[in-house]
C-alpha cells in the first residue's frame, strides 16, 4: 500500500534547475523580438530564392525550410505577448542597422548561378549564429521562469541542426572545384565581417561575454 | 534579389524544356490539356482508354512541373510583399506552410512518377502556372492562385485518385489521397483570406473575383473540366465545398467549362 | 539499306522532313533485319500516338504524327520515339511471319491485356538490340491491364527478358497474372 502521506521535495534529487536567471521579462522579449525579425527574413529569402536556383534538390530544400523559419517566428511571435507585449510589431526589429546591412547581402545574390553564394550565406554564417545566440539565451535564462522560451529554443534548435546539417552537404556537395572553394570563401568573409558589426543576430551580448577585469595588480 | 521574378527566368536545370504560352496555343492540332489533345474527343481519364496509362503518366508529369511552379510561386509571395503594409504575417506564415507542402508534393511527383515510367522533363514544361502567381497585388496573386488554380489541383488530384482506385493502383492512390488534403487546405487558405483581406473593400473583392474568372478561364481549354460524365477531368464538388466554395460558384465554373466545350472546335 | 517511301513528303502542322523520317525508319529496319521496302504513312494532323501495321506483305506502316514527336519538343521530330514506334510495329511483322504466331487474333481484334503483353515482349527485344526501351513505362502499362502485383511484375519479367516466345506462351503468361 502506498504511503500517501510521506513528503516529498518539490524538486527530484536529479532536478538541478535553479531560480536565477540572466534576462528579466524586458530584455527576453526584447531578445524575443530581434529573433523573430532574424527568423522572418530568412524565410522571406528562401521562399523568395526558390524560383531563382535550378537545382532540383537545393529548390526542394529550400522550399521545405522555409517553412521551418516561418514556424519559429510564429513561436517567438506568439511568445511576445507572454512577455508584456501586446503589440509584437513593436519588438520584431532588427538588433541594429549592422544586421539590416548583414541581410542586404546576404539575399542579394539572385542569379541561377549563384547558389553557392546563397547557401553560405544562410547555413555557413546565419545559421550558426543563430544556434550560437539561441543556445547562450536557452543555458543563461532561468529554467524554471522562463521554462516557455526555454522549450521554444529546443524546439527551434533541433530545426537549426538539422537545417544545417542538409544545408551544409548541399553546399559541399555543389563544391567541385578550387575556383569554387573561393567563391564560398570570400563571400562567407564578406558576411562574416558584417556579422561581426552587428555583434550577432541580437547584437552586442548575443552569446555573452567570456571575458573578464583584469584585477589591479598589488 | 529582385521584387517580382520574372516567369521567363524561372532556374531549371537542362532536363526540362519550357514551351512558351505562343507556341502551345499556335499549335495548328490543338494544345495539349489533361495528359491528351484538345484535338482528340477527349473522354474521361480512366485506365480503360486504349491511351489512359500513357495519359496519366503525362498528366502525371504535367502535375510534377506544376507543383514546382507553385513552390514558387508561394516562395515569391513571401518575398515579394512587406509585412504590415502590404500583407499580414499570418498570410506569409501561410504561403511558407504552402512552401513545405509544395517541395513534399514535388517529392511525392517524382516518386509517382518514377512508379509510372515517366522520366523528369519527359515531357515539355508550360510556365502558365507561374504567370498567375506574378500578380503584383497580393490578395488578387492569392484568388488566382489559391482558389482558380489550387482548385483545379483538386479536381486533377480526385480525377487521379480515382484512376489509381480503377486500375487497381495502390500507389497513385494513396499519393493522390494525401495531396488532395494538402489542396483542400491550400484553397480553404485563399478563400479565408480573400474574405479577410476584403472585408471593407468591396471594389478590390470584385477586382480579385475577375481576376479568379480569367485564371480559371484559361484553364478550361475545350470544357476538359466539368461536370459531365465525359469529362476528362471531374469538377469535384464536396472538395471545393470544404475548401470555402459555394454553390453558386462552383455552379458558375461549371457553366464556364461547359460554355468552353460548345465553343471549342469539333 | 532498304527502300523506304513516307508520305507526304512533306509537312505543315509539324516541323517533320520526311527524308530524315526515312533514315530513321530504314536503320530500324536494318538492325532488325528487314530488307524489303517499307511504305510509312503518318497523319500528321494527329498529335496522338496510334500506329498500325496496314499490310504485312508489301509492309506497310501507319502512324499518328504524334508517334513520331518529340515529347519535350511539341511538332519536332523525334528520333527515339520514332525508333521505338517503328521497332514495334516491324518486329510485331517479323513475328507475324515467323509461323509462332498463326493463331494469334488480327491486330483490329487484340485486346488491351494481349496488346501490353506482346508489346512488353516486343520492346524487350528492341531494348537488347538497343532500339527504345523505357522499360518502366512498360512495366507501368503492363500493371495497368495485368495488376499491381508481384504475380504480374514476374510475368512482365518473363515476357520482357524471353528470346522468342510464340503467341500461345505469351497469351498463356498474360492469363496467368491477371486480376479478376
Amino acid at each position: 500500500m502506498t504511503n500517501t502521506k510521506r513528503p516529498r521535495e518539490p524538486f527530484a534529487p536529479w532536478d538541478r534547475r535553479t531560480l536565477p536567471g540572466l534576462f528579466d521579462v524586458d530584455e527576453t522579449a526584447e531578445r524575443v523580438g530581434h529573433y523573430k525579425w532574424v527568423e522572418t527574413k530568412l524565410f522571406e529569402a528562401l521562399g523568395g530564392w526558390v524560383a531563382t536556383v535550378p537545382e532540383l534538390d537545393v529548390k526542394l530544400r529550400l522550399g521545405t525550410h522555409c517553412y521551418h523559419h516561418a514556424w519559429h517566428a510564429d513561436l517567438f511571435d506568439k511568445r511576445l505577448p507572454e512577455l508584456r507585449e501586446m503589440k509584437t510589431d513593436r519588438l520584431t526589429v532588427p538588433a541594429n542597422d549592422q544586421l539590416v546591412a548583414f541581410f542586404d547581402a546576404m539575399t542579394e545574390p539572385e542569379d541561377a548561378t549563384m547558389t553557392i553564394e546563397k547557401l553560405v550565406g544562410v547555413y555557413r554564417v546565419l545559421i550558426p549564429y543563430k544556434i550560437a545566440a539561441y543556445t547562450y539565451h536557452r543555458n543563461a535564462t532561468s529554467e524554471i521562469t522562463d521554462m516557455p522560451t526555454v522549450r521554444i529554443l529546443d524546439f527551434i534548435l533541433q530545426d537549426e541542426f538539422n537545417d544545417w546539417r542538409e544545408g551544409e552537404m548541399l553546399i559541399q556537395s555543389m563544391i567541385e572545384t578550387e575556383e569554387e572553394i573561393d567563391r564560398a570563401m570570400n563571400h562567407q568573409l564578406k558576411l562574416e565581417k558584417l556579422m561581426l558589426a552587428a555583434g550577432g543576430v541580437a547584437g552586442p551580448g548575443s552569446i555573452g561575454d567570456p571575458y573578464v577585469e583584469m584585477p589591479e595588480e598589488n | 534579389m529582385r521584387k517580382i521574378f520574372p516567369a521567363e527566368e524561372l532556374a531549371r536545370d537542362a532536363r526540362f524544356i519550357r514551351q512558351t504560352n505562343e507556341q502551345r496555343l499556335s499549335d495548328p492540332r490543338g494544345p495539349r490539356v489533361a495528359g491528351g489533345n484538345a484535338s482528340e474527343q477527349l473522354a474521361k481519364l480512366t485506365p480503360g482508354l486504349p491511351n489512359g496509362p500513357d495519359r496519366a503518366r503525362a498528366l502525371m508529369h504535367g502535375i510534377f512541373v506544376g507543383e514546382i511552379q507553385a513552390l514558387e510561386g508561394a516562395g515569391r509571395t513571401c518575398w515579394d510583399f512587406e509585412v504590415g503594409e502590404d500583407v499580414p504575417f499570418a498570410l506569409k506564415l501561410d504561403m511558407a506552410r504552402q512552401c513545405w507542402d509544395e517541395s513534399r508534393h514535388c517529392e511525392i511527383s517524382v516518386a509517382l512518377a518514377e512508379h509510372m515510367g515517366t522520366e523528369l522533363g519527359e515531357f515539355a514544361e508550360n510556365g502558365l502556372l507561374y504567370e498567375a502567381s506574378c500578380n503584383p497585388d497580393p490578395v488578387l496573386r492569392l484568388t488566382g492562385v489559391n482558389r482558380a488554380l489550387e482548385g483545379l489541383a483538386i479536381d486533377v488530384f480526385n480525377t487521379m485518385k480515382e484512376f489509381g482506385n480503377l486500375a487497381g493502383d495502390p500507389v497513385l492512390e494513396f499519393c493522390e489521397d494525401w495531396m488532395l488534403a494538402d489542396e483542400v487546405t491550400h484553397v480553404k487558405m485563399g478563400s479565408d483570406w480573400l474574405r479577410r483581406l476584403t472585408e471593407n473593400d468591396k471594389e478590390r473583392l470584385e477586382k480579385a473575383l475577375e481576376f479568379q474568372k480569367v485564371v480559371d478561364r484559361l484553364f478550361s481549354f475545350n470544357g476538359f473540366r466539368g461536370e459531365d460524365d465525359d469529362s476528362p477531368i471531374q469538377l469535384t464538388r464536396r472538395f471545393r465545398e470544404l475548401a470555402g466554395f459555394t454553390d453558386d460558384e462552383i455552379d458558375e465554373i461549371a457553366d464556364m467549362s461547359r460554355e468552353a466545350k460548345a465553343e471549342a472546335p469539333s | 539499306m532498304p527502300q523506304v517511301s513516307v508520305t507526304p513528303e512533306s509537312f505543315e502542322m509539324v516541323f517533320y522532313d520526311a527524308a530524315v523520317i526515312g533514315e530513321v525508319v530504314a536503320e530500324v529496319a536494318e538492325r532488325l533485319g528487314v530488307e524489303e521496302e517499307i511504305t510509312l504513312e503518318i497523319d500528321e494532323k494527329s498529335p496522338l500516338g496510334r500506329s498500325k501495321v496496314v499490310s504485312h506483305d508489301p509492309i506497310e506502316l501507319w502512324v499518328d504524327g504524334g508517334a513520331l514527336e518529340n515529347t519535350q519538343r511539341p511538332r519536332q521530330f523525334g528520333k527515339a520515339r520514332s525508333r521505338d514506334t517503328i521497332g514495334r510495329l516491324l518486329i510485331r511483322i517479323l513475328d507475324r511471319r515467323s509461323g509462332r504466331f498463326d493463331d494469334a487474333p488480327p491486330d483490329d481484334e487484340l485486346e488491351l491485356t494481349q496488346i501490353a503483353a506482346w508489346d512488353v515482349h516486343c520492346v524487350g527485344r528492341l531494348a537488347r538490340l538497343g532500339i527504345g526501351g523505357q522499360q518502366k513505362r512498360r512495366l507501368y502499362q503492363f500493371r495497368n491491364r495485368h495488376g499491381f502485383t508481384d504475380l504480374a511484375d514476374a510475368a512482365f519479367n518473363q515476357l520482357w527478358e524471353s528470346s522468342e516466345l510464340s503467341w500461345s506462351e505469351i497469351e498463356r503468361i498474360s492469363q496467368g497474372c491477371r486480376t479478376p
